[in-house]
């Protein structure tokens, strides 16, 4: 981070200095002090908070948001819980923005109930927010924007690969469901409308809600598969209940028989194999762009109150190498060397 | 002002001042030549000095010589050392506890906070996703320089040597597996940090580190890990772990790992479900629940009910809130079942139970058994229990509990409860015999002090708090009133104080006007003679002046305040009867006491003495008395005073009633008193004022000077010519 100083100290107060000894201890008392008030940041920081960093699915949102900050003068805090599902920590990150003296908070909610009191304290402290991923139920207003991954799209493009795979006929469970999040709601209830819509004869025999963790979504998918029913496919609404609904596959045998579409980029190598037949993608890289985009031109005057939707991809075995599936995986948040 | 900013005070703050800086320059300068000091001539590299460890989250351990993380946290760090360390190395074992993340040490490292690379500085370490040496740089962002695949693959529960080493803008990594296999990676990062701490970190799995050491760095111990080649630069993966074609085949066999470690025994049994076996046969069963207490035993609920599991072989350590695996023989109980001879595993963490809130009439019934629940009740009493474990025993009423903190830290928290507060506890209840001593239906096992909340203090009407209400009150009273009466005492202090002053004024003026006027009459008779023409009307103004200095004198003898403490009233206007009839015809001037004589406010007595004064003054004036009776009258609540002549007296009736009398009516008033003028021509008059005194614990706070003046009636009699 870089400092620029005041010019604190005068030759006018030097000559004070010499005239008169006794003014060093004052001045030296004040001196850090001084220091402080005189310095001030050399750009704005924005904290982007994901639901949690590290993984497939969130880095890339450090990439687009470090790409547009770089030509737009900002600083990133880039920083989020060490679990996806710890909402806590989480909102405490958003309460610490007031006393760091963020510019701007760009945020991707863990949880959509929980996080819409901390998000309206921040933008009445007059900090603009723009929440990526999910809807709170709060309109976009002066200091609120959304960069929203497009659900309904991704709905349809899970129920026409099932539909496709299936040959328009068969039955599916739909693991993952997860109330807590609105965007996973969202994505679930259209994924069905274009399922019955356009593809009348495949069945919905099994719904599951969504556990937290991998292990959880492993162990529900198990007692899905040990059961009698006759599953031809299953489509996981999320990143943890897509890898468990994949390891119950592999511990079952069953990766070829039963199809697997999943949702939000997580593991890579199954996809290729086949073992996950494919992966509706958020493109976080896109939307960590817009979102800072959006920041950009608020801290500029701009009026908040946008909502932009991103357009998922599905990443199958046979476009994992494009160019597109490759922009959205990119993680070099970093400046070119 | 001046003297306050001489110069040699200025010196001296000045002096104080400049020592105080030079003290907190030395100090800076001692604490950064600490800091700067190198790892060698430190000991903060000794695991067991936990205190001289920062940790970011993690749930960090020392067990054994082995720093232990638990936690499958992404990222989470222990820190030590000086963020002023420059080149130095270290080196540990590390033990990857799960299957699907990566663990090592972290150098040059500062700005650290909770979260995933939420630091500035280098990590190396080793990942069993892809069994690779990994080298990267964290920016509140990873960015990775090197992945390099160990031969043969990175074995979970196995120690790896790993060797860090920071030189300038050089890192350096070597992992030696225990088969003596050496991995060596480094880069050259231009912009490097160049300085900072070092720590632990793990990603995504627990972790085990021992033998951790740091020592200075030197080049030749760059070139001895590396050889002389310069490292290449260090570029960044621009891509997740899994993406490069090609390259995905090596990572299903960690895939494979992770799932088989988290593959679950579906066919598990409902806890409630255990109640049912056969109480003779031991039953081997397989169940799914979370902890919901620890210790002194560990106890697991699911959605049907929960278990008690004594004596488990659990292969980490367990946390409220794991869900587990428990495999082992059901004993069923009575209310519940005991899980013997089990075998735990963990399966994933963060799934706390809520409480059941239930009545302790509820809970005494047994379905309540072995389950997490949240009671109330009022605390009755606490005992120190077996193991230094703190008994409480609760009341709710209708029945009586016992609740047990069996942790020193919770007992000797929960030793500060007062009795009487009502409690709302959470924890597991049970009727197990072992806890209630079969003396009350059943016991409450606190998970930890946290777990007991007062939510109502003892009761505030305690006979202590009354008593010292009523102690506070009475001394609150007492001052208020010592307060009101020495208010007013030092109000009518200043009064008398004025009037004394008013007194002089008048006695060295207007006094010494009408005498001087005197002398200059009696010069001008004698000058003209007794045969001068202008005699009578000398006479006249002589005698008109010595009436007003009369008049004066009096005034005078009124305004001077008397001495009326205690009975001196009395005494005064004894005192002020003979000033004033000095000079007249003979009057004898009588003086009469009855009643216990006590202290009079003075107030009250200030009052009687100026009607008394008016009173005497009036039947000198115009009575002509032969004799004055000055009478008070001591009654239980109340003083009586009498003034009486023999005088021509007069017609008593609102339109006689002059100045003076006026006067005295309104005295009478301002201390609620009663005055009476008895009067008929030729048959004297005499004026009575009846007053009522303060009630007798007031008396008693004025009677400060113990009295020693004889009760009962006394008289003088005095007779002046």
């Amino acid at each position: 981070m870089e400092l620029h100083c005041m010019k604190i100290f005068s030759s006018h107060w030097i000559s004070r200095v010499r005239s008169c000894p006794l003014l060093v201890a004052p001045a030296l008392l004040l001196a850090p002090v001084l220091t402080i008030a005189g310095c001030e940041r050399a750009h704005p920081v924005i904290a982007v908070i994901p639901r949690t960093c590290g993984t497939a699915l969130w880095e890339p949102e450090h990439a687009g948001a470090a790409s547009v900050a770089r030509s737009s003068g900002l600083d990133i805090y880039w920083n989020a819980p060490m679990r996806d599902d710890d909402i806590e920590t989480q909102i405490s990150l958003i309460g610490k923005a007031p006393a760091r003296g963020y510019a701007g908070i760009i945020v991707s909610p863990i949880e959509t109930l929980p996080m819409r009191t901390p998000i309206r304290r921040t933008i009445a402290h007059g900090t603009p927010v723009v929440v990526v991923g999910t809807e709170l139920g709060i309109p976009p207003g002066a200091k609120l924007s959304y960069v929203l991954n497009d659900e309904q799209a991704g709905g349809r493009m899970a129920a026409e690969r099932i539909g496709s795979i299936l040959h328009g006929e068969g039955s599916i469970a739909i693991l993952g469901i997860d109330p807590r999040l609105l965007s996973n709601t969202t994505r679930e209830r259209s994924f069905e409308a274009a399922l019955a819509h356009d593809f009348p004869r495949i069945r919905v025999a099994v719904r599951r809600f969504g556990l937290s963790s991998v292990p959880q979504e492993q162990q529900a998918a198990e007692e899905l598969l040990s059961k009698a029913e006759n599953i031809d496919a299953i489509v996981a609404l999320s990143l943890a209940s897509t890898r468990g609904a994949y390891y119950a596959l592999v511990e079952f045998g069953k990766e070829n028989a039963i199809k697997l579409v999943g949702f939000d980029q997580d593991l890579l190598p199954p996809v290729r194999t086949g073992g996950i037949d494919s992966v509706v993608v958020q493109n976080t890289y896109e939307m960590g762009r817009l979102a800072m985009g959006l920041m950009d031109r608020e801290l500029h005057g701009a009026a908040g109150g946008s909502e932009l939707l991103v357009a998922p991809v599905l990443m199958t075995r046979e476009n994992i190498d494009s160019p597109e599936i490759r922009q959205i995986l990119n993680l070099s948040w970093w400046p070119a060397q | 002002m001046t003297r306050f900013f001489n110069r040699r005070k200025l010196i001296i703050a000045g002096a104080a001042v400049v020592t105080l800086l030079l003290c907190g320059a030395a100090g800076v300068l001692v604490f950064r030549s600490i800091s700067r000091r190198g790892p060698f001539q430190t000991n903060l590299n000794k695991l067991e000095r936990r205190e001289d460890w920062q940790a970011f989250g993690g749930t960090w351990q020392f067990v054994n010589g082995t720093m232990r993380n638990n936690s499958d946290e992404r990222g989470a760090k222990l820190m030590n050392g000086s963020v002023y360390w420059a080149n130095y190395m270290v080196q540990a074992d590390v033990l990857l506890l799960g299957q699907y993340g990566d663990a090592g040490l972290i150098i040059r490292a500062s700005d650290e906070e909770e979260g995933v690379d939420a630091y500035h500085g280098y990590m190396a370490g080793l990942r069993d996703l892809d069994n690779t040496l990994i080298l990267g740089r964290a920016d509140y962002g990873w960015r990775e320089y090197v992945a390099k695949s160990i031969a043969p693959r990175v074995y979970d529960q196995q120690w790896y040597h790993l060797k860090v080493l920071a030189y300038d803008c050089i890192l350096a990594v070597s992992a030696t597996a225990s088969s003596g296999q050496t991995t060596t990676a480094a880069v050259e990062d231009p912009g490097c940090v160049p300085s900072g701490r070092y720590g632990l970190k793990s990603y995504n799995t627990g972790a085990q580190w021992r033998n951790i050491a740091v020592s200075p760095a030197s080049h030749q111990d760059l070139i001895a890990m590396i050889g002389d080649a310069r490292p290449s630069l260090a570029v960044p993966v621009q891509f997740p772990t899994g993406t490069e074609p090609g390259t995905y085949d090596k990572y299903f066999e960690p895939i494979h790992r992770d799932l088989l470690q988290h593959r679950t025994n579906v066919d598990t049994q409902p806890i409630d479900s255990l109640r049912l076996l056969s109480p003779d046969t031991p039953t081997a069963v397989t169940v799914h629940g979370v902890v919901t207490l620890t210790s002194p035993v560990l106890f697991v609920q699911d959605p049907t009910g929960g278990l008690a599991i004594p004596d488990s072989r659990a292969h980490v350590p367990l946390e409220i809130g794991d869900e587990i695996e428990a495999k082992g023989n059901a004993e069923p109980h009575d209310f519940s079942s005991v899980l013997r001879d089990s075998d735990v595993r963990l399966l994933w963490s963060h799934t706390p139970v809520p409480p059941v809130s239930v009545t302790a009439s509820q809970a005494a019934t047994g379905s309540f058994d072995a389950e997490f629940v949240e009671i109330q009740g009022r605390l009755v009493d606490k005992q120190t229990g077996p193991g230094s474990a703190l008994i409480l025993t609760l009341d709710d009423g209708t029945q009586s509990f016992l609740a047990i903190a069996g942790s020193a830290r919770s007992a000797a928290s929960l030793r500060r409860l007062k009795d009487q507060s009502r409690l709302r506890l959470r924890g597991i209840c049970t009727v197990d015999p072992a806890y209630t001593r079969n003396l009350t239906s059943f016991a409450i096992l606190l998970p930890s002090f946290s777990d007991v909340e007062v939510t109502e203090g003892p009761p505030w009407w305690s006979a202590g708090h009354i008593i010292a209400f009523i102690i506070g009150f009475l001394i609150l009273a007492l001052a208020g009133v010592t307060a009101y009466f020495f208010i007013e005492r030092w109000r009518l202090q200043a009064v008398l104080e004025e009037r004394e002053r008013l007194a002089h004024e008048m006695h060295d003026t207007l006094a010494q006007s009408f005498a001087g006027l005197g002398f200059q009459l009696e010069a001008i008779c004698d000058e003209a003679g007794e045969q001068s023409s202008i005699l009578p009307q000398l006479n006249v103004a002589r005698n008109m002046v010595r009436n007003s200095h009369e008049e004066a004198r009096r005034s005078i003898a009124a305004l001077r305040p008397e001495h009326l403490d205690s009975t001196g009233l009395l005494q005064a206007l004894e005192e002020c009867a003979h000033r004033m009839v000095l000079g007249r015809a003979a009057i004898t001037v009588k003086v009469f006491s009855s009643g216990s004589a006590r202290a009079v406010p003075l107030r009250i007595s200030d009052t009687l003495l100026r009607i008394g004064q008016e009173a005497i003054a009036n039947a000198v004036r115009h009575a002509h008395p032969s004799c004055l009776v000055l009478s008070l009258i001591y009654q239980r609540t109340a003083l009586e005073l009498i003034v009486k002549d023999d005088g021509c007296g007069f017609l008593v009736s609102s339109e006689s009633a002059g100045f003076g009398i006026r006067g005295m009516g309104k005295r009478a008033d301002s201390i609620s008193a009663r005055l009476t003028i008895r009067s008929a021509p030729g048959k004297g008059t005499a004026v009575h004022v009846h007053v009522s005194l303060p009630p007798s614990f007031l008396r008693a706070l004025w009677q400060r000077v113990p009295l020693r003046l004889p009760s009962g009636r006394r008289s003088r009699e005095h007779t002046i010519a």
